[in-house]
């Protein structure tokens, strides 16, 4: 092609990937939510487990902890801090201790009437007002008159405090200045976020507004705030991944160029070779674009891992050339070879799409996109543009040496059975399980993490994050009707200390049959009038000085009875409704508990309700997730395996290449597999991710090995191009092999195992080259 | 030195550097062992109520932190304090408790009691400003002030009345003008019928 026609086709692909680049940015949406990355739920329980672990009450909340010299100091702090985060619509609910009427909203006071449980056993009569009189008075002439003088004239029976007695956390801090202190002397809150918790992005702004809330009080100097809690741990473990994987990432792509520059000795190469990669990159995110509202961020992350494969393309292109020849012509030879590769990376990559995790169909999207468009922009467009001119890599000295090496080694027939039976043993000895059901294992988190939280959630009797209630029933009502119904056998269990505390839906609000019926004895304002004159006589409360509460009492009479709806406009409403889930048409309550001793005594509370009540354990449900979507993988993969066979047979229209080709691809997959167990590893999601793209990588080495050109020097530029592959892969994935994070771990060793033992076992199953 | 007692503040700024020494040496002078006993009757004028309430019984220094108020009159009630919980404690009913923290009064009650029950004249200094005033050792009041702001708002002024060793009444007026006046010893034993703040201010300072 003349240069000028070269020229035009350089910028003309530059401006396509301009725009692109323009679309995407213009067009992309990125989500954090790690459950897009999680299967999708099959049973009840799983579908409860993911909305739970994003949304539900207990992953919402931030634990935070305020350490400083003075208490006075702790305890103007929390109050301020409190009242800051009170304005900020980032956060449903703040809790520090300091409980005043206000957690009870000013417009729903008269409501305590039919909130709180004396009208059940009581009757607003001259006796019990007579009784509730003189019981203020003594009330009134004991020490802790001051905590209710305000109150009296409006609330004689003290419903307010009884409902505050029957709100507060079960096993509450010890309130220190008017709020609550640990043991350790720091002041302690409770931020539940409107984000849901396992969105690490919303997260860290939810915790950077309390930082800077924090940092704006006026005397925070010298006080420190930390925090806890789930959402706070989703932001470490991603800043963690996220901080090692771009460092790793730096060091390998500068090994990356380095390497291809000692290969290819020309810098015109090593930059055009990019253009598919880029190409890929771009086409990938465009198609998610358009196929997704949202695009996951770890789509992206694994994407451009994935991605690695297309870079043999243009290798194999630049290794392959000849002096002299045409780039077109060079590539015109290696593409049926070139097309299969591609192809069956493809039809590896598919299994993901079957999966049926929205996540991962986005990474197959992404990747087959990619791959296509950078292989297809190696045939079509990148030989057009390569300098005409090169140094053919055949008659290097040290490659004709190597070659010879490769050629000498010998190749017995009873190498495949020997690693064959090797794998078997190994995996047969192997001790431990062999899966990684737990997810957790793979975000790990600093013990003194853990410690902490454990040692907040204790002091501030926060809700176990394993364990919930499930009752269910057709309507809210059912659901409200029903807690109230278990109400006595739960109080028992808690007496018996099966659990510490369970918070039922019913502890808020009542259903509306016992509202309407404690509403119904109410007496009228005449009545109430009357039997209060007369419960007041001989008693020194002067007159006229209960008005208030004749008021409320008259408003109760007629209020609307208070539904879920109406409540959730107060903080305390907020979370019921966070207890309540509408499923299908029915109604869920969710129970939680705190302290779990006796997991026995309630699943016998479960078992004795005849279904409507369950006991909810959010680790087996995960653990059944993992295990169903692993179960999903498998099978995909078997069937990708066999697509695979059928392609590789039908492009090499010979079974007989066809097993040479996928002998040592199968056996080096298991062989990695049979050492990570004998190491101890236990196989868990991402392993098998990164066990298909190391079989990817895999397939292309004994592709070209088994292609018999009957041309030394071809086999010596096949033998180059390999080594350039194994070397670039082995620098990427071996970095991320040396990552303290498992995930990254998992991903690095796998791939660096697979990409060594493919390759070795490629060269040694290779049908035997013709010697020179 | 009629004079003077008229105009008792004036005194007391005038000369207070011996006072302050006078008010340590009075405060020592309190101090005696745990257990320390004594009976009350209080008188609580609210501003609620048309008629002051009247309790009587006995006032306990267990030692530490540790304070007992047992009501026998009208109705039994005792409220004990022991590390920093309150627990009041009725006939037929069951035991109640809360923070000493949310019970301001009590704190002060505490603070001033143990330590004239101690004879500890810094812990009293650390928790009140102490204004004396007295003509000599055998009559004199402490005038408390508490130097916490928050504590301040809801009490404002504690005094406390004595004659030689024996503190004789101890009125504690809170910040929106309810007073509370305990009449301790052998004074508990004269409370009258219908009590007035007037008349109980003079039976604590005068003879």
């Amino acid at each position: 092609m003349p240069f000028r026609g070269r020229l035009w086709l350089l910028v003309a692909w530059l401006a396509v990937l301009a725009l692109l680049g323009g679309f995407v940015v213009h067009r992309l949406r990125i989500s954090t939510d790690l459950r897009s990355f999680m299967p999708s739920p099959t049973t009840p329980d799983q579908r409860l487990l993911m909305e739970q672990v994003g949304e539900g009450p207990g992953s919402r909340l931030l634990l935070l902890a305020i350490t400083g010299p003075s208490e006075a100091q702790l305890g103007t702090l929390s109050q301020q801090l409190a009242a800051a985060l009170h304005k900020d619509e980032r956060y449903s609910q703040v809790l520090n201790g300091s409980f005043d009427l206000t957690a009870l909203d000013p417009a729903l006071l008269p409501y305590r009437y039919l909130l709180s449980p004396t009208l059940d056993s009581a009757t607003f009569d001259a006796p019990f007002l007579r009784d509730q009189l003189e019981q203020r008075l003594d009330d009134l002439s004991s020490p802790g008159a001051s905590l209710l003088k305000g109150l009296l004239p409006r609330d004689p029976t003290l419903e307010v405090l009884k409902l505050a007695e029957r709100w507060a956390p079960a096993k509450s801090p010890e309130l220190r200045e008017g709020v609550w202190f640990s043991a350790q002397g720091e002041a302690l809150l409770v931020v539940q976020t409107r984000a849901a918790g396992f969105d690490p992005d919303a997260q860290a702004n939810a915790i950077d507004g309390i930082r800077q809330a924090f940092d704006a009080l006026p005397d925070h100097a010298g006080a420190t705030l930390s925090f806890s809690g789930p959402g706070y741990f989703s932001v470490v473990a991603a800043t963690q991944t996220r901080g090692q994987a771009e460092w790793i990432g730096r060091v390998s792509t500068v090994g990356f160029i380095v390497l291809l520059l000692l290969a290819y000795r020309s810098v015109g190469s090593l930059l055009l070779s990019a253009l598919p990669i880029a190409s890929a990159a771009l086409a990938g995110i465009a198609a998610l674009v358009l196929l997704f509202p949202q695009v996951h961020g770890i789509t992206l992350a694994f994407g451009f891992t994935l991605l690695g494969v297309a870079q043999e393309y243009p290798i194999r292109v630049l290794s392959h050339r000849r002096a002299g020849e045409d780039a077109v012509q060079s590539v015109r030879d290696l593409w049926p070879l070139l097309l299969t590769a591609i192809a069956s990376a493809c039809i590896a990559y598919l299994a993901f799409y079957a999966s049926g995790v929205s996540g991962l169909r986005q990474l197959a999207v992404f990747t087959i996109t990619g791959l296509l468009v950078a292989g297809f922009s190696t045939r079509y467009l990148l030989p057009h543009l390569l300098p005409a001119r090169v140094r053919d890599v055949a008659p290097m000295p040290w490659l004709v040496a190597a070659r010879r090496t490769v050629d000498a080694l010998p190749r017995p027939r009873w190498i495949p059975l020997v690693v064959a039976l090797a794998t078997v043993l190994m995996l047969g000895l192997a001790q431990g399980p062999f899966w990684q059901n737990d997810l957790a294992a793979l975000t790990p988190l600093p013990h003194e993490l853990l410690q902490r939280d454990a040692h907040l959630r204790d002091a501030l009797g926060a809700p176990d994050v394993r364990y919930l209630l499930i009752l269910e029933a057709p309507t809210e009502q059912g659901v409200l009707a029903l807690s109230e119904r278990i109400e006595p056998e739960v109080t028992a269990l808690v007496a018996r200390h099966a659990v510490d505390a369970v918070e039922l839906p019913s502890r808020y609000l009542p259903s509306e049959a016992v509202q309407r019926a404690r509403q119904q004895k109410l007496p009228s304002r005449e009545a109430l009038e009357q039997a209060l004159a007369e419960a007041q006589q001989g008693l020194p409360f002067q007159h006229g000085l209960f008005a208030p509460f004749l008021d409320d009492v008259e408003t109760a009479r007629s209020l609307p009875l208070l539904t879920p709806e109406r409540f959730a406009a107060s903080p305390l409403g907020q979370r019921l409704a966070a207890m309540l889930v509408e499923r299908d048409g029915r109604w869920l309550g969710l129970g939680t508990l705190s302290g779990v001793h006796d997991v026995a005594a309630l699943q016998q509370l479960a078992h004795a309700s005849g279904g409507a009540v369950r006991l909810l354990d959010l680790k087996d449900a995960a653990e059944s997730l993992v295990v169903d979507y692993r179960a999903r993988i498998l099978r995909a993969l078997l069937a990708a395996t066999v697509l695979l066979v059928v392609a590789i047979s039908v492009a090499l229209r010979s079974l007989r290449r066809a097993w040479h080709v996928l002998a040592p691809m199968t056996l080096a997959t298991f062989l990695v597999l049979a050492v990570e167990r004998v190491a101890g590893v236990e196989i868990s999601l991402f392993h098998l991710v990164a066990l298909i793209l190391a079989a990817g990588l895999g397939l292309h080495y004994a592709l070209f090995f088994e292609r018999d050109t009957g041309d030394a020097a071809e086999q010596r530029r096949t033998l180059h191009a390999t080594l350039v592959c194994v070397l670039s892969a082995l620098l990427v994935f071996g970095m991320l092999a040396w990552s303290s994070i498992p995930v990254l771990r998992a991903i690095g060793l796998t791939v660096s195992l697979g990409v060594a033992f493919h390759f070795c076992l490629s060269i040694v199953m290779a049908p035997h080259a013709r010697k020179d | 030195m009629l004079l003077c007692s008229l105009t008792l503040s004036l005194c007391a700024n005038a000369s207070a550097p011996e006072d302050a020494v006078t008010a340590r040496s009075v405060v020592a002078s309190l101090g005696r062992p745990a257990p320390a006993r004594t009976p009350f009757a209080e008188a609580r004028f609210m501003k609620m109520l048309d008629q002051p309430l009247v309790v009587s019984g006995q006032l306990s220094w267990l030692g530490d932190d540790r304070l007992e108020r047992a009501v026998d009159h009208p109705n039994r009630e005792v409220s004990t304090i022991a590390d920093g919980q309150v627990t009041q404690q009725r006939e037929g009913r069951p035991p109640r408790s809360f923070s000493l923290k949310r019970a301001p009064q009590l704190q002060l009650l505490l603070d001033s009691f143990v330590a004239l029950l101690g004879g500890d004249s810094t812990r009293l200094e650390q928790a009140f400003t102490i204004q004396y005033h007295g003509d000599d050792a055998r009559r004199w009041t402490l005038a408390l002030t508490p130097r916490d702001p928050t504590l301040a708002h809801t009490v404002s002024r504690i005094e406390i009345d004595g004659r030689g060793t024996e503190p004789r009444c101890m009125r504690m007026q809170e910040a929106d003008g309810d007073l509370a006046v305990d009449l301790l010893g052998e004074l508990s034993g004269k409370m009258p019928a219908a009590p007035t703040r007037d008349g109980l201010a003079a039976l604590c300072q005068g003879g």
